[in-house]
């Protein structure tokens, strides 16, 4: 099964920086990441989006080269080049042609290393963020995610969105990016992970050329491993949008950090739950059964520090009641009675059997290095994976469910129009109507 | 193994064709860098097959097919499936309907028999008719009502085709959802359904001798009742802009601009495709750096399906463009049509396509990573214009284009009365409720 899985190979540079390399020999690509194990949780307090912000001003020009230039010489490669803030870590993913391999690796140590943080284009990244922030408005589902985000971590860190709010973009200023890059960007925080249709002789050639030099002033700030203080109390919110024909509905508690001992277990029973498509129990009853929605899943988001279960969907509005009542059930029920054990072994053989397709693109493989070094997983993390999958009994995940899923915790959120659905979720619980924002 | 490939790289995928007796074309794309097969079936029904009436009826067959058979139960197909570690979907088009399993090769007589058990056995009754009505009613306020723009891209297919059945969206009218009856879709199964109207693919992990007796042992006694009627509709020349405004409860305005160009079996695909690289493709694109970049427009897209994704008849190339809050949209609108003047008028630089190639290379580089897409390329190619060969000249299409064929294109397929405008116009919520119910 393992057989086709090439190894990882990894060197720490003289400057701290981790360099993990991986052979790819499918097609003549190469997949580079340069991760920053700082991110969106690092923002300051009313700066939502500095992570990001910053994340993109690296790429809008060097020392060397101007946003123009820069574009033009990376995309006249057919190459890719995408920054993002993320929860826990700030990404530079750069991707090309293994044959332009030389000409990538250097114009991305040049992009972190150099970059111009250059005056005259905050303004119009300001202005570019301001209008996007604008369009969210009218996109219901992303409008109802970054609320409950909000709502539930209630300031505390994972609370904003990452890529910033509309109440915080007037106070965001060329300093605040400027701090953000000089504070946390580090080699000793730092990994550059490249997988590609090259020999790690090459790679690690090439990645001393380019990376040794690079020192940084830091250091970064710790790690941000904590449950928050405080998170929203128990109940049902409603943010009223008479315009919209369907509401979105979230519906959460707090979850787990990445790096606790029942991540497997919890991966198999969120399967069974919400997360396995139509093989999941909420998929069956909702969609299935009722047609009251044509998608619903839950996730358990892992991170650093303790993240969000959560459940999405959305319904046409008269039945919004009813399809939170019977998400509840759902969740209650596989809390009472855990998951029997052909739901188990389907789960089961769902990921050992999905394994070798989640590996199959060099984007996708250094997507998985990534992950395996930010929360350091080990590097046979891969290897070992389909066995720890394997591993879980029936009577643990029926422990983990029992332990880890809170229904009574449940926050929450519809956003929709009141007029069809504020009478029906009363009947439910008392129901606190949000200001919008 | 090389360390980097050479610059003249060029796709070679392996096609093995079978031809089943029922008349059943098999394509077989061997490829064993992992132990993963995508097994697909295309068949040749999409909206364009339609009619007036029962718009949307290709699509919420494609729902139907998922909800069981005499053997296995409502969703068990995918359940069956994605326990052995399978990706299980379906997407309805214009032209097609595609049903795929992207699965450990172990598995594959497993989906191929799922496949043929649903192509000869579907369940179609009147609950399981009522129950997927209801979840596509909700996908369709969801893609289309309650989305940002998807009524305003309806109205304007509406607009620009008035007699070809582009004209109507792929989920279909709200109306129409409602009035199809299960009668219907029995009859759209059997038209439409069968061994002569569709193509398998299998890429990856197997042996072509083995998966044609495979496909043959499963599929080789379905019967092919011939080719459906199909009218060969063409949308007459448009003579003179057509103009539409939307009203609609937003954030932002906005216009969406249709050209009509062609199809997928025109050789000016390639440079329409290479055009709309240049104008929106990258940061450093026409669009993105005139508008986007100061901010003035928020999103600034020029958008033609590449080969093989592109449409069988003659499609729109669309720009869309969201201006920046505050910002006039008269003007934007004024400033994009004389970007494109410029075009016509001086042309491209030569190294503005070269660029755009580049990305074209790179892209065709990606998809062949995935057995799924390299499925796609040669299946999508050999449904719409019957070779599915042409995936591995892709690139030689592209780079036999000119910069005088760019200009060519953009002069020809650009202009003003071959231009439909739809506008999306603001108002409050209480506006918007007076101008009545959206559907």
């Amino acid at each position: 099964m393992t057989n086709y899985l090439p190894e990882i190979e990894q060197v720490t540079l003289p400057n701290g920086l981790t360099l993990l390399g991986l052979f790819y020999s499918r097609v003549p690509w190469v997949s580079m990441s340069f991760m920053n194990k700082r991110g969106g949780e690092c923002d300051p307090p009313g700066k939502a989006g500095v992570a990001d912000w910053t994340a993109e001003f690296l790429t809008l020009g060097t020392i060397r080269r101007s946003q123009r230039q820069l574009a033009e010489d990376i995309e006249s490669l057919g190459a890719n080049l995408q920054a993002r803030g993320e929860w826990d870590a700030t990404m530079v993913h750069l991707d090309g042609l293994s044959e332009d391999f030389a000409a990538l690796i250097a114009t991305l140590g040049e992009i972190v290393q150099t970059p111009r943080l250059a005056e005259d284009e905050f303004p119009m990244l300001k202005e570019r963020r301001r209008a996007e922030l604008a369009q969210i408005m009218d996109e219901p589902r992303e409008v109802a995610s970054r609320r409950f985000q909000r709502l539930f971590f209630q300031g505390a860190p994972y609370g904003h969105a990452l890529r910033g709010e509309m109440e915080s973009l007037a106070s965001l200023d060329l300093g605040d990016i400027q701090a953000f890059y000089h504070k946390e960007f580090s080699p000793r925080a730092a990994t550059l992970v490249v997988v590609g249709m090259l020999p790690f002789s090459q790679i690690l050639e090439e990645a001393q050329k380019v990376w040794t030099g690079w020192t940084a002033s830091g250091p970064a700030s710790p790690p941000y491993t904590e449950a928050p203080r405080q998170s929203c109390p128990p109940g049902i919110y409603l943010l009223d949008r008479p315009e919209l024909t369907q509401s979105e509905i979230r519906m959460g508690f707090l979850g787990l950090p990445r790096s606790h001992p029942d991540f497997f277990t919890l991966r198999l029973v969120n399967y069974v739950l919400g997360g396995g498509g139509f093989s999941s129990r909420l998929m069956t009853r909702i969609r299935s059964e009722l047609g009251l929605t044509y998608g619903i899943r839950s996730q358990f988001f892992f991170r650093r520090a303790p993240g969000l279960f959560q459940v999405s969907t959305f319904t046409p509005a008269v039945h919004t009641a009813k399809v939170v009542e019977e998400i509840k059930a759902v969740i209650q029920n596989i809390r009472d009675n855990g998951v029997t054990a052909q739901e188990l072994q389907e789960a089961q053989s769902y990921y050992t059997g999905h394994f070798p397709l989640s590996l199959e693109t060099p984007r996708a493989l250094c997507r998985q290095v990534l992950t395996i070094d930010l929360h350091d997983l080990g590097l046979d993390y891969l290897k070992l994976y389909c066995d720890r999958i394997l591993g879980v009994t029936q009577e643990a995940a029926r422990e983990a469910a029992h332990h880890h899923l809170k229904p009574e915790n449940l926050v929450t959120l519809v956003v929709g129009p009141a007029s069809q659905c504020r009478e029906s979720l009363e009947k439910l619980g008392p129901v606190e109507i949000l200001e919008d924002s | 193994m090389s360390a980097s490939s050479p610059p003249n790289w060029q796709p070679q995928i392996d096609i093995v064709p079978f031809h089943l007796e029922n008349g059943l074309t098999l394509l077989v794309l061997p490829d064993h860098y992992a132990p993963v097969v995508s097994f697909q079936l295309h068949y040749l029904v999409g909206s364009r097959y339609e009619l007036p009436g029962i718009t949307g009826i290709s699509h919420l067959f494609e729902h139907l097919m998922f909800r069981g058979t005499e053997e296995v139960g409502p969703e068990e197909f995918s359940r069956i499936l994605q326990a052995r570690g399978g990706e299980i979907n379906a997407f309805t088009t214009k032209d097609h309907t595609s049903y795929f399993e992207n699965l450990p090769a172990a598995h594959l007589e497993l989906a191929v028999r799922l496949e043929a058990d649903r192509l000869k056995n579907l369940k179609l009754d009147e609950e399981n008719f009522q129950t997927e009505r209801q979840v596509v009613i909700s996908e369709r306020k969801l893609r289309s009502v309650d989305s940002p723009f998807g009524l305003v891209e309806e109205q304007l297919y509406a607009t620009a085709y008035t007699q070809h059945p582009y004209n109507w969206p792929i989920i279909g009218w709200d109306q129409d959802l409602h009035r199809l009856t299960l009668a219907d879709c029995r009859s759209y199964y059997r038209t439409h359904y069968h061994p002569g109207n569709m193509i398998a693919v299998v890429a990856g992990d197997a042996a072509p001798e083995a998966a044609r007796d495979l496909i043959d042992r499963y599929f080789g006694d379905i019967p092919n009742p011939g080719p459906p009627e199909v009218s060969q509709i063409v949308e007459p020349p448009q003579r003179g802009e057509r103009r539409a405004i939307f009203k609609k409860v937003s954030q932002v305005e906005a216009f969406f601009a249709g050209f009509h160009v062609v199809g997928l079996n025109h050789p000016d695909i390639y440079p329409l495709t290479l055009l709309a690289a240049i104008l929106s493709v990258g940061k450093s694109s026409r669009f993105y750096q005139e508008f986007v970049r100061s901010g003035r427009a928020a999103e600034m897209e020029a958008d033609l399906a590449p080969p093989p994704w592109s449409s069988q008849d003659p499609d729109l190339m669309v720009i869309r463009a969201v201006a920046a809050p505050g910002n006039p949209l008269a003007e934007l609108e004024a400033d994009v049509w004389t970007a494109l003047e410029v075009i016509k008028r001086e042309g491209i630089r030569a190294e503005e396509l070269a660029r755009a190639k580049k990305l074209m290379k790179s892209q065709a580089v990606q998809a062949l990573a995935k057995n799924f897409y390299r499925g796609l390329v040669v299946g999508l190619f050999h449904l719409k214009t019957g070779d599915g060969a042409k995936a591995n000249l892709m690139l030689k299409n592209y780079e036999a284009v000119t910069p005088d064929d760019i200009q060519r294109v953009a002069q020809t397929y650009l202009t003003e009365d071959n231009r439909t405008v739809v506008i999306l116009k603001p108002v409050s919520p209480a506006e918007s409720q007076a101008l009545g119910p959206l559907v």
